[in-house]
């Protein structure tokens, strides 16, 4: 069979509740979620897989532990497979599901093992704020304290001065994500919230509130990918379509400083190479601040730009799990529970939440999308 | 000590932090009776922000030194930095701001201690080393966040401030040296050991011993050796560790107030120790018109004092406006309280 | 040692001035200074130093606490254009809340960036202040 027939399935998905695992450890956390997979799998469990990528971002500042994918392989007793940790920031997760794609399409392997797990909640807030600076580049930007939260701040007074909305025009997306979670039970934050809440919010960079950010927390998530068929036990086929990565310049280097350059690139991409019907389709997207979810669904073309704070409430196919939002943002786990929910709601359902759609797609960015990727699923029929 | 006639100013920079702090609300809380204030004749003084130190004011004043002068920085040959707060205690702040500054790096440099005198010794080394050729240009700053015990009445009068100077030929100064003096003794009137926070002084001994005494002594060797008497100076600066001092010594040397007035800052900034004198001058060299003699008096605990004959070219109008005045500072604050004046201080003790 | 001795020292110029990217291809400046101009991506660039003046653009007052410089809260953050046309983020400092507003000239001062502990090494580096001007300047 030539490389470009090959398929590459999506076999199984498990996640863990987003939260702070003050009594479990980065192996204990990937543990569950891999045991899970194993207990899914048919003939000879975990045996099957040629290769095991790892998605953790903070491994070396916050962990101590370089090599983290190997030090995983033995928790979890897939010792001598081949073993990757990828790190792209936060769109670490589509990156490690990207570059198994690879594996697979180009026949080095067969079936991958992708986890995600990070471990945020190790030391106190100003602890990882610092870290989540490094974000940046840290020569010309973290050396000077400068954060994501900030930038992001930008882009929200920004928008609101060039559409004309109020501080509480913009708190729906944030409303919307959490009334969304409520039905995750795997999303962190399980509560609904109101528009004042999020206006009255602590404030982080004015005018970006704390009901706008993404909270922290720990997580994992595993995926298993194949092109053996023989691997899968649920009765659809979902396999991974394609999977588009690209960077992008610095905010300051912008002329428009509303457009996500790399996001823009790869949605252009999925236009013009896959035949995705966005009507029939379930997205996860990367709302680590509220203002890039409402960038984000207008630069896909979802809404007409500037109206997107307008029109959320009603969108029933967008973060379906609580976006980053309110299901939470493990940074590196991230985009592997993006793709494990859409597979999910494509089959068995997201706690009672299903969807019979052909498409779904992911969406993730590192920083305010200067490393972003999209992978796109579908159910084969 | 007579000589350097070869030598001049080229220009002059300066530096005042936008924050000030009512000495009355000091006193407020420390229990200092208003009269006490009064009697200090100073209202409010300068205070450097969380992120200002020494080196941070002294490279804003070095920097307006050269843009007033119009010189090539590649021909500066010398940076002195005179101070009592330096943020590290081996390790040369000059150099930071040499290399902030582009200065090149064949040059001498250091940063020297002597209280609120150290620049003024900078500044006659400078005029040494410029009139025997060594170098062309040197560059003088003196830049102080001073220190005081929270509720000492050092606390009412210790500010933050810089000025700096550049000395160079007396034929492209905005005015030249007549003459230099020094005087020094061994005076402890005030000092800080190394590793403690803040200094200590003798109280009524900082005066008669120490300010009037060396101050005096400079001043009448100077005249002495120039054949100058007081009507012949338009301008007479002294170090200003309050506002009334400068009066007193000046009085007492023969100087009437009109004299020493154009060159009190200190009533709105306090006391800038190193920067003390020298905002003072910098102030009178933006007021002044050419050809007029100006007496400029440093004093620096432990103790000394030098004096200079100054006298103005007509260089001196053509650079006034070339940079920031001491006036445009003066006038442009924003006021706080006890409470960001801790922070800002770092008063207060963090772990 | 927290921070790092040569990491800073062989930038201290960088950190000194605000040096640009002018490409001499495309004509564009860009910040900060690179071998290749991030716009037209050619090798035909030279550096020039900012004089440092330039004018807010649009600025954030940031409460956000980042570990080892809590000192400085709450800051405003800002995004500055030079006077020669790049775009650069900057902490404006010594201004009130009330007078920071779009189009403030703001000028590059020198200040400690940080410092993680009493008897480590300073970083200095820019921030931005109003501009003051001269009664002669303006």
């Amino acid at each position: 069979m030539s490389m470009a027939c090959r398929k590459v399935y999506i076999a199984s998905a498990s996640m863990i509740r987003v939260s702070r695992y003050f009594t479990k450890s980065y192996k204990e956390l990937a543990f569950d979620v891999v045991d899970e997979i194993s207990r899914n799998l048919s003939n000879d469990g975990l045996n099957n897989i040629d290769y095991v990528i790892v998605s953790n971002v903070f491994s070396d500042s916050m962990l101590d532990q370089l090599d983290i994918s190997t030090i995983l392989t033995q928790e979890l007793g897939l010792t001598p497979k081949p073993a990757l940790r990828i790190e792209t920031g936060e769109s670490s997760g589509l990156a490690a599901i990207a570059h198994a794609y690879a594996l697979i399409k180009s026949g080095l392997a067969s079936s991958v093992l992708v986890i995600g797990v990070e471990k945020s909640s190790e030391y106190p807030t100003t602890a990882i704020n610092k870290h989540l600076t490094k974000l940046l580049d840290y020569e010309v930007e973290s050396i000077y304290d400068f954060a994501l939260v900030n930038e992001a701040a930008f882009l929200m007074k920004e928008y609101m001065e060039r559409y004309r909305y109020s501080r509480e025009d913009l708190s729906s997306w944030s409303v919307k994500m959490h009334s969304n979670a409520v039905r995750n039970p795997y999303a962190q934050l399980k509560f609904t919230v109101t528009k004042e809440q999020v206006v009255n919010s602590q404030v982080l960079s004015d005018p970006l509130r704390l009901l706008d950010s993404f909270p922290i927390g720990d997580g994992a998530a595993a995926i298993l990918l194949t092109s053996n068929d023989g691997l899968i036990s649920n009765s659809d086929y979902v396999e991974i379509e394609a999977v588009f990565q690209a960077t992008a310049l610095p905010l300051n280097l912008r002329d428009n400083i509303l457009e996500l350059p790399a996001t823009k690139l790869l949605f252009s991409r999925l236009v013009k190479e896959c035949k995705v019907d966005i009507n029939d389709a379930v997205l996860e997207i990367h709302d680590s601040y509220s203002i890039l979810g409402y960038l984000i669904i207008e630069e896909l073309g979802l809404v007409r730009r500037g109206k997107a704070p307008e029109v959320i409430n009603d969108l029933n196919n967008v973060n379906l799990s609580g976006g980053l939002k309110a299901r939470g943002h493990p940074i590196g786990a991230t985009g592997v529970y993006q793709v494990a929910e859409i597979f999910k709601i494509l089959t068995e359902g997201l706690g009672d939440v299903r969807r019979n759609v052909t498409w779904g797609l992911a969406h993730s960015m590192s920083a305010l999308d200067l490393n972003s990727a999209v992978v796109v699923v579908r159910r084969c029929r | 000590m007579v000589g350097g006639v070869s030598v001049g100013i080229i220009s002059w920079g300066a530096y005042i932090p936008r924050f000030r702090i009512k000495v009355s609300d000091i006193a407020r809380l420390w229990g200092f009776d208003q009269l006490l204030v009064k009697s200090l004749n100073i209202e409010e003084k300068a205070v450097a922000n969380v992120d200002e130190d020494a080196t941070t004011m002294g490279w804003y004043a070095a920097r307006s030194a050269i843009m007033r002068a119009g010189i090539n920085v590649g021909e500066l040959g010398a940076i002195f930095l005179g101070t009592e707060s330096k943020p590290y205690a081996v390790k040369p702040s000059a150099t930071i701001i040499g290399d902030a500054l582009g200065l090149p790096n064949k040059k001498l440099a250091s940063d020297m201690e002597f209280a609120c005198r150290a620049a003024g010794e900078g500044i006659r080394i400078s005029i040494g080393l410029v009139s025997s050729g060594m170098i062309k240009y040197s560059l003088v700053v003196g830049s102080d966040t001073a220190q005081a015990n929270p509720g000492d009445v050092l606390e009412l009068t210790a500010a933050s401030g810089a000025a700096a100077y550049i000395i160079g030929p007396k034929d492209e100064g905005v005015a030249y040296f007549e003459g230099s003096y020094t005087y020094t003794s061994d005076t402890p009137d005030f000092w800080r050991r190394d590793g403690s926070p803040y200094p200590l002084h003798g109280e009524v001994f900082t005066d008669e011993p120490a300010y009037f005494n060396h101050i005096v002594n400079s001043v009448k060797g100077l005249m002495s050796e120039l054949g100058l008497r007081p009507e012949d100076f338009d301008y007479a600066i002294f170090h200003q560790p309050n506002g009334r001092f400068p009066l007193r010594v000046g009085a007492e040397l023969g100087f009437p107030k009109d004299k020493i007035l154009p060159g009190l800052v200190n009533p709105w900034i306090g006391n800038t120790y190193n920067a003390s004198a020298l905002l003072g001058l910098a102030k009178v060299l933006e007021e002044a018109k050419p050809g007029q003699r100006i007496l400029l008096a440093t004093f620096g605990s432990g103790a000394g004092s030098d004096s200079f004959s100054i006298v103005t070219t007509d260089k001196l109008l053509t650079r006034v406006n070339n940079a920031l005045k001491v006036t445009d500072m003066l006038n442009n604050k924003i006021y706080i309280g006890y409470d960001a004046y801790a922070k800002y201080r770092k008063l207060l003790e963090r772990i | 040692m927290k921070l790092s001795i040569p990491r800073f020292w062989r930038r201290r110029f960088d950190y000194y001035s605000i040096r640009i990217t002018e490409c001499l291809e495309c004509g564009r400046k860009s910040y900060p200074r690179r071998p290749i101009c991030p716009y037209c991506k050619s090798r035909n660039v030279r550096t020039t130093n900012s004089v440092g003046l330039g004018e807010v653009v649009s600025y954030t007052i940031s409460y956000y606490r980042i570990e080892g410089s809590e000192e400085n809260l709450p800051k405003i953050i800002a995004l500055i254009r030079l006077d020669e046309g790049p775009i650069v983020i900057g902490e404006v400092v010594d201004v009130s809340q009330s007078e920071v507003r779009q189009g403030l000239r703001v000028e590059a001062v020198l200040r400690r960036l940080k410092s993680e502990d009493p008897s480590g090494l300073i970083y200095y580096g820019l921030k931005f202040r109003p501009l003051i001007t001269n009664s002669a300047v303006g």
